[in-house]
This record gives C-alpha cells, structure tokens and sequence, in this order.
C-alpha cells in the first residue's frame, strides 16, 4: 500500500556528491517514491550504481559532471537542469566527505579540501538551487550531516567543524526561506557499517556504544529523506532528524 | 520499497486524549493508512464519536473511558486493549497535550498559584505518560517490537512568562522518552517525542472556538500556524517501519520556530567583510 503522503511521484530531485554510499542510497528511495533524479557529481563513476538503481525503478535520470564546491560549475549544472526539466523540487546535499587525523598533522590543503567539498559545496548548492525555488515560491532542502555535527571526537576537528557549519546553515537558511515556501531540513546520521568512520580497530567497542546495538543500513536513511522530501512536512523546518539507533540520547 | 514501510495496515494503536483536537486528528491519521484504533480520554462522548468516525473509514475502533492520572485505569487501558485487539502495536501519549491556555500571561502571579494546580498539572502531563509507558512497555518488550510517541511541546524546550508546572512537565517528557529509548532500545521498541508548535484545532472543538491563538503567528518563520495534518503525518512516520532506526529522538514541529531565538523576528543586519 502506497500512501499518498509521501509520495514524491512528478518531482525532481537533485542529490549531489561523489560519496556512492550516500548516493545510491537517498537516490534508490527518492526514486523508489517515483521522484526523477539529477546526479551532481564530480566523478560520474561514482553514481554508477545509482543510476542503474534509479533506472531500474523506471524513473528518469540525469547525470550532471559538477565540481559542486565551484560556484560557477554548480550555476552552470542548476541552468543546465532548468533548460532539461523546467524546475527542482528537492535538493538533497549528500556530498559528505569524511576525514579523521590528529590536528597537528593537517595540512591546509586537507583542510581546505574537507571544508570545500563538505561545507563550501552544501553552501553553493543551496544558494545557487534556491535561486529556482525562489521563484517557484516551493522547494524542499534536505541536507546530510553527521552527528559528529554536534558531539566530539577525537582527530575529528576538520570534520566536525564543517558538518557544525552544514547544520547552521540548515537552520540559518530555514529561517531566512521561512516564509519562500523553502524548508531546510538536516538529516543526522549515527554510525553506518561500511563508512569510513565507522571502520577502525575499534569497531567492536562502537558497536557496544549505540544504544540499539547495531549498525545503521543504507536504507534506513532514505525512507527519512523521502519523509523530508515530500509534501507531508511543509511546517517542518529548520530541524535535525537523526538516524542514529539513539546514539545521541546517551551521555 | 520505501514507501511500503509507511503504512500501519492491521498494527493496533492507542491515542490518548483522542476525543478532540489534535489527538482525534492523529486517531484518523493513523485509521487512514490501515491501523485499528483505540481511543481512550475522560470523557465517553467524544471518544465515541471518534471511534464511530474510525468505523466509517473501515478499521476496527475502540473507544475506553480513562483518567490516565489513575494507574488502575491506566492499566484496564492497556490490559484491554491487548485481550480486545490481539496486541499493542502503537501507543501516542497525547493526553493533557491541549495546553494552549497555559501560553503568555496568566492571570495570576507565580505566588498565587496553588498546590494542587501545580500538582494536577505535573499529573495531567507528565505521570500519565510513564504510566501508560509502564504497562505498554511490558506487553512491547514481550512481543520485541513497538512504537510510542510522546506529545511534548515548545513549552517544554523554552522557558515561557508564567509556564510553570506546563513547560516542567513537558520538558520532563522530553527527557523521559530518553530514557525509556534508552531502556529498551536493544528490544526493538522505538519511543520518540512530538513538540509540537502553535496547532490550530479551534475548528475541531466540540464546540468551535474564536478565541484569539495565544501566540502571535510572526513567532513561526514560516508565517502560519499549525494544522493538524503537520503532526498527523509526523505520528504516522514515527509510527511506521520507516522509522525503525530511530529513537530518543525529538521533533519539533513548530514552522521554525525554535530554531530560531537570540534575534527578534524580523532582526536582518548587513555586516561587509573587512578588506
């Protein structure tokens, strides 16, 4: 049984980012809600996987070659899907690039690189894809962040810092867009199997740390940004929703 | 497939508070994609009329005379609905959720407030949810799968002029879902809570209510009140196996308005970078 609620069916969605995890993933469910999908990704290897999960579905897809932390490209991807598709629904920043190192031992390339492709591309998309929700006076804003957004960790300072920077921008722009038809969303995601973060030596005691006592799954994310994504959560803004087996409750 | 986690078809459901208002919104929210429905408050009238609306739609319904500041009848609740209905899939705790009136400025000074206001408050709000918790949890932890929903507010989240015994008590009920997710985060129960902004329900009264909405709609960034149909489909997210991964979590569903707060509506200053 469908519900009528969430479906996406006539949207466009654009997911962003050359993180394959996260990509297919949120495409998979959006196109699963029978949104169609444009990828922007630097690397179009990346989404391959993606779109045949998304073709598969039988929904349409673009694939847009974007270096989302230059303005300029990410002006030329938002023209390019106006002249194909006529509008943009949904944005779905998910270009997460994790990284974890002692401070001490980063260089400002890497910084520049971890604040670029994290904070600097969600910034630029959001800007340049708002300009067409704008004039839409409709348009749903769904960024991924980590919940390393509001906690600690250890060789985490790039990291953290960018993704605290994605979650005030969420709620900075939710209040600017408030009253455009725009909400801004972020989605908090806990520890995945698979993730880079997530593999370590200590994988075990991690394990022992998430309430739930599990892993997240792939898919556990896309059903919350379909949620986000549809038409049920117009006065929904401005907010988190964590996907986190209720890593953030405890101390 | 996504979309198929979002529904209830045949998982058993009980609301609280479910006569009037935003609970009998989310009643119908929930009948609507396929649940049965148990709808328990003070009083026998509206809780009826709920359950018979349920009926009409197709699903089955229940309506359970209750004072959920009294355990036993608590418990009764519980108790029948699982002999009635096979199980308890869902619980919503909403009752007491109507505060709209413990907004702004009361009529009286903090000094002047009695005992037993104070007391029946904390009662109304905030017991009545760990009781309906208590005797849900055990059924929920046996059968290793449930769902509860806790309807907190902005109340709880903010200090509010004169919102004493409201806000504690629904602040309390943030931090109780914490723990009870915590609890039994490992037996598959999911428990998070709703808080809810400013939702217009004047029109879903008994009797339709003109007064004025105790909070000025400039407080929301998105320009509006509430309507019942923004929790409704929250309710039904957290009801489903969409959400199966989530717990101990809060969502404010209050048109931004939380998320804003150090700047005055409206306060937009231009700053330019220095050269």
């Amino acid at each position: 049984m469908v519900s009528k609620a969430f479906s996406l069916y006539g949207k466009i969605a654009v997911v962003t980012g050359d993180n394959g995890f996260w990509n297919t993933t949120i495409a998979t469910a959006l196109a699963d809600a029978e949104a169609d999908i444009v990828f922007a990704a630097k690397d179009i290897d990346s989404i391959k996987q993606a779109r045949e999960q998304v073709e598969h579905l039988g929904q349409k897809c673009i694939a847009i070659p974007t270096d989302t932390s230059q303005p300029h490209d990410v002006q030329k991807m938002v023209e390019q899907i106006i002249k194909e598709t006529g509008k943009i629904d949904i944005l779905v920043n998910a270009s997460d690039t994790e990284f974890a190192k002692p401070i001490d031992e980063i260089s400002e390339r890497e910084w520049n690189t971890v604040i670029d492709y994290n904070l600097k591309s969600t910034f630029f998309c959001c800007q340049k894809v708002g300009q067409v929700m704008l004039k839409q006076k409709r348009g749903r804003i769904i960024n991924l962040v980590s919940c390393l957004a509001e906690r600690g960790m250890e060789n985490g300072t790039a990291y953290c810092a960018a993704m605290g920077g994605i979650l005030q921008l969420t709620r900075s722009l939710a209040i600017e867009w408030g009253k455009m038809g725009i909400t801004v969303n972020a989605v908090s995601i806990g520890w995945f199997a698979g993730q880079p973060l997530t593999k370590s030596p200590n994988e075990g005691t991690l394990l022992k740390f998430i309430p739930t006592r599990r892993f997240g799954k792939p898919e556990e994310i896309g059903s919350t940004v379909v949620y986000l994504a549809s038409d049920a959560t117009d006065f929904y803004t401005g907010q988190v929703v964590y996907v986190d087996g209720g890593i953030m409750v405890r101390p | 497939m996504v979309i198929s986690k979002m529904t209830l078809k045949n998982k058993v459901a009980i609301i609280t508070g479910g006569g009037t208002g935003l609970g009998k919104a989310m009643a119908l929210s929930l009948a609507k994609e396929g649940a049965d429905i148990v709808v328990a408050a003070r009083r026998a009238g509206p809780i009826e009329q709920t359950a018979n609306e349920i009926r009409q739609i197709g699903r089955r319904a229940l309506s359970i005379p209750t004072d959920t500041t009294d355990s036993a009848q608590v418990n009764n609740l519980i108790d029948s609905t699982v002999n009635n209905m096979g199980g308890i899939d869902i619980l919503i705790n909403n009752a007491g959720a109507v505060g709209r009136q413990q907004v702004g400025n009361a009529p009286r000074q903090m000094w002047d407030i009695p005992d037993d206001e104070w007391l029946n408050a904390i009662n109304s709000h905030l017991t009545s949810v760990f009781y309906c918790c208590r005797r849900a949890a055990k059924y929920m932890v046996a059968q290793k799968h449930g769902k509860i929903i806790n309807i907190a507010s902005i109340n709880g989240l903010r200090g509010w002029r004169n919102g004493f015994a409201y806000g504690a008590a629904k602040a309390a009920v943030v931090n109780l879902t914490k723990s009870i997710a915590h609890t039994f985060a490992r037996d598959n129960i999911q428990v998070n809570c709703i808080a809810p902004g400013l939702i217009d329900v004047r029109h879903l009264q008994p009797v339709p209510e003109t007064q004025d909405m105790p909070l000025k709609v400039d407080f929301f960034p998105v320009g509006r009140y509430g309507i019942p149909e923004d929790i409704g489909n929250l309710a039904l997210f957290l009801a489903s196996d969409a959400s199966d991964y989530i717990t101990g979590s809060l969502f404010v569903n209050d048109g931004g308005g939380i998320a804003a707060g150090v700047t005055p509506n409206g306060y937009a200053p231009i700053v330019e970078l220095r050269e």
